[in-house]
């Protein structure tokens, strides 16, 4: 990595899919998967990148692959 | 407060040292001032001290199971609770050192005793710092 280039970063689409599987909440969601409603709430909002197990495991909750549901942006 | 109870606790640990430990260290000042250079006469500041800190997580915990969820912590609350830990150590690691180097150079219990006091105390509060900025910036 060059001196001053900008880290990776991971995006998610949850909160779409959330509304669009019959407007789950963040808290049914984090049941679902194990964790707080703060911890879904700071993985939708880009503040926590979540492990690979529970990464897995909200994208089984949408019946989606894993990079439909989290994008890996490479810096230019 | 939209905080995880893990966070509510950090709160009210920080909030329990400033004032017990933090009134230990107020108390123990004055006594190093006066000059009681014995570690003794500290003993029963610093148990007074641990009954208010004890008192008061007890009561902020009870507090914060009532006025919300409990949920145990996850893997967000135990990556904050790493990250600030190991960001923090140093200082109790660099107040024993100077404790020990004291210790050498012959200095009074009494002072070698509260410089640990003050190495733990920082130290607890950089890391629950430390981790209440990780809550809300973001790790």
């Amino acid at each position: 990595m060059t001196m001053g280039a900008s880290k990776p970063r991971i995006t998610n689409d949850i909160r779409a899919l959330r509304f669009h599987m019959n407007q789950m909440t963040q808290e049914e969601l984090a049941h679902l998967i194990g964790v707080t409603r703060q911890t879904v709430n700071a993985i939708e909002g880009g503040k926590y990148s979540p492990s690979l197990e529970v990464a897995f495991a909200i994208a089984r909750v949408f019946n989606k692959p894993l990079e439909s549901v989290f994008q890996y942006i490479t810096p230019e | 407060m939209n905080a995880s109870f893990e966070e509510k606790s950090v709160w009210i640990q920080l909030g329990a040292m400033l004032l017990a430990l933090g009134g230990y260290l107020f108390v123990a000042g004055r006594m190093l001032a006066a000059g009681v250079l014995e570690a003794a006469p500290y003993f029963a500041v610093f148990m007074v001290s641990a009954v208010l800190m004890v008192a008061i997580l007890i009561a902020g915990h009870i507090v914060a199971a009532i006025t919300g969820p409990t949920d145990p912590a996850d893997e967000r609350d135990r990556q904050i609770g790493w990250r600030a830990e190991s960001r923090s150590s140093w200082l109790l690691g660099a107040g024993a050192f100077l404790a020990i180097t004291g210790l050498a150079l012959g200095y009074a219990p009494g002072w070698i005793a509260n410089l640990l006091m003050v190495s733990m105390f920082a130290s607890e509060i950089l890391k629950y710092l430390l981790q209440l900025w990780h809550y809300r910036r973001g790790v």
